[in-house]
Parts: structure tokens; C-alpha cells; sequence
């Protein structure tokens, strides 16, 4: 495999009102369909699993993270690259999903979310009746 | 040069607002740190802030292993480097990419002052921070008057 130089665009901030003071940014997502579920996953850097909020309401599946500026406290920026904000990213899933049974992980600033489908929803394999 | 510090004990909100505000003042600024040719929109983006006892250098490399890190130190260059792997599964389809792969490799020259050679670093949360202390020479010291 050749090597794959890494390239990020920019942090993307959100737009719209949001009720909450501050720059909110858009965490960069994977969403990859399998036949029994759907699997989402958010860069939330800083964000850990106390920070973290996850919910479905009415379908809409929201994910929000509130950074902890207490240890930027005493520093003083020399240079920087990227600004430090709240995350919150929603989508609209279909009604064929479980919400019951939705698993959600945090691991090294990467929000892994596993989203089962509703047994209607899953591909059946019809067969024929001679 | 006027600089205020974030003080400790403030209201969440305020500190947050305080330090998007910090944080965008010096936006493209570098003082006395040379980045090589890089700069914004390479991964991994990098923050550099003063402290009592130094320089603290933070990196964002969500999704990263800490054990797939490395950071070297040479001379007043520091270098880290890694790779960052997406998962890949058997089978399905992305409705979704927006996430990179890859190998990434940053170095940036840090003032003189600066001790390399006592860095340390630390990972939390897809946040690699390394601090690199002062020398003993650069530290503010007392020097006491005598008298005639």
C-alpha cells in the first residue's frame, strides 16, 4: 500500500443560532451501513465521556460535547492553529432503527456510535414456496 | 507586547469565550517558533502556549493510538509523527468519509530558551500535549544587592 499523506480541512464551525455562548464546531464524521446496523464516528477531540451528550428525539439524533477549558487556565498562546469550542452535529435517521439499543463509545477523542436497525428493516431473504 | 492570562476559578462559559478569543488573536502569529512549511489544514494542527515553567505544545490527533506516536527531539526541533487508521469494515458501505488516513509527520523549532531534552509528554482524550520546560539559565531568578 503506498503511504497516504494525512490532510484534515480545518475545523468547520457551526452555523445557525445555537442557545449556548461561543464558537461550536462540526465534528468530522464516518457513517457506514452494514446490514444489521449503522455505525457513526465523530472526531470530538478534548471531549470525554462525562462531557459527552447523545440523544434521539423524534428522530433526530443529536451528539454534543462541552470541552473543559480549566486546563488551558495559566497558559498564554504563543501560536495557533486551531480554536477550541463546544462540538454538535445532528442527523435525521429513519424510523427503521432501534433506538433502544443504540451503544455509544469514546475512545481517544473518537465518539463511536452503534445504531442497530429495527428487525423490520432488516434484509430478508424470501423464499420461494413451490 | 500585552498578553492577558486565563485566570483559574472563572465561570465556564466566560473561560470559554475567553480562550476562543486568546486563541484567535494570535492566529497565524508565530512568535519565535518555526513551522517549516506547514501550517493550517496539515494534520495534525498544533497549538503552542506559554506557561510559568515554559512551553507547553498541544496537538489535536483524535483517533490516534498513543502507542502509534512518536516525538523526537533534536537539537531545538521537535518532531512528532504517527499514522492514524479509520476502521475499514468487511462489508457494508460509507454513506459518510469525512475522516483521513494516513501517515502524518510535523516538526516545529521551538525558541532557544527552551530545554528539549526534559520534555515530557502526555495524551488524553485525542489531545497530545508536550511540555517543554525552560532552561535553568532562562529562569527569572532573584539577584540579591549588596551592600558597599
Amino acid at each position: 500500500m503506498t503511504q497516504q499523506e494525512l490532510n484534515v480541512p480545518e475545523k468547520q464551525e457551526t452555523r445557525g443560532e445555537l442557545t449556548r455562548a461561543g464558537r461550536t464546531y462540526v465534528p468530522q464524521v464516518d457513517i457506514f451501513e452494514t446490514k444489521e446496523a449503522l455505525w457513526l464516528w465523530a472526531d470530538m477531540p478534548g471531549i470525554d465521556e462525562e462531557s459527552l451528550n447523545v440523544h434521539l428525539d423524534d428522530g433526530v439524533l443529536t451528539i454534543e460535547g462541552q470541552v473543559d477549558v480549566k486546563q488551558y487556565a495559566e497558559m498564554s498562546p504563543l501560536y495557533t492553529e486551531y480554536n477550541v469550542g463546544n462540538y454538535v452535529r445532528r442527523f435525521t435517521l429513519s424510523n427503521d432503527v432501534d433506538s433502544h439499543r443504540i451503544v455509544a463509545r469514546m475512545q481517544h477523542g473518537v465518539l463511536s456510535l452503534e445504531i442497530p436497525k429495527a428487525e423490520r428493516a432488516k434484509p430478508r431473504r424470501i423464499t420461494l414456496t413451490q | 507586547m500585552t498578553r492577558f492570562r486565563m485566570s483559574s476559578g472563572f465561570d465556564p462559559v466566560a473561560g470559554l469565550l475567553n480562550l476562543q478569543r486568546e486563541l484567535e488573536r494570535v492566529f497565524d502569529k508565530p512568535f519565535g517558533i518555526d513551522l517549516g512549511p506547514s501550517g493550517r489544514g496539515v494534520f495534525p494542527p498544533v497549538n503552542v502556549f506559554a506557561d510559568k515553567t515554559g512551553c507547553v505544545v498541544k496537538l489535536e490527533v483524535p483517533g490516534v493510538a498513543p502507542e502509534d506516536v512518536a516525538i523526537e527531539a533534536a537539537g531545538r526541533t521537535l518532531t512528532v509523527s504517527g499514522k492514524r487508521e479509520v476502521p475499514q469494515p468487511a462489508e457494508g458501505s460509507f454513506h459518510r468519509r469525512e475522516r483521513g488516513a494516513g501517515q502524518f509527520s510535523r516538526s516545529l523549532q521551538l525558541p532557544t530558551d527552551l530545554d528539549l531534552g526534559r520534555a515530557e509528554a502526555s495524551y488524553k482524550h485525542g489531545i497530545l500535549t508536550v511540555r517543554v520546560p525552560k532552561k535553568e539559565e532562562a529562569k527569572p531568578r532573584q539577584i540579591a544587592v549588596n551592600a558597599a
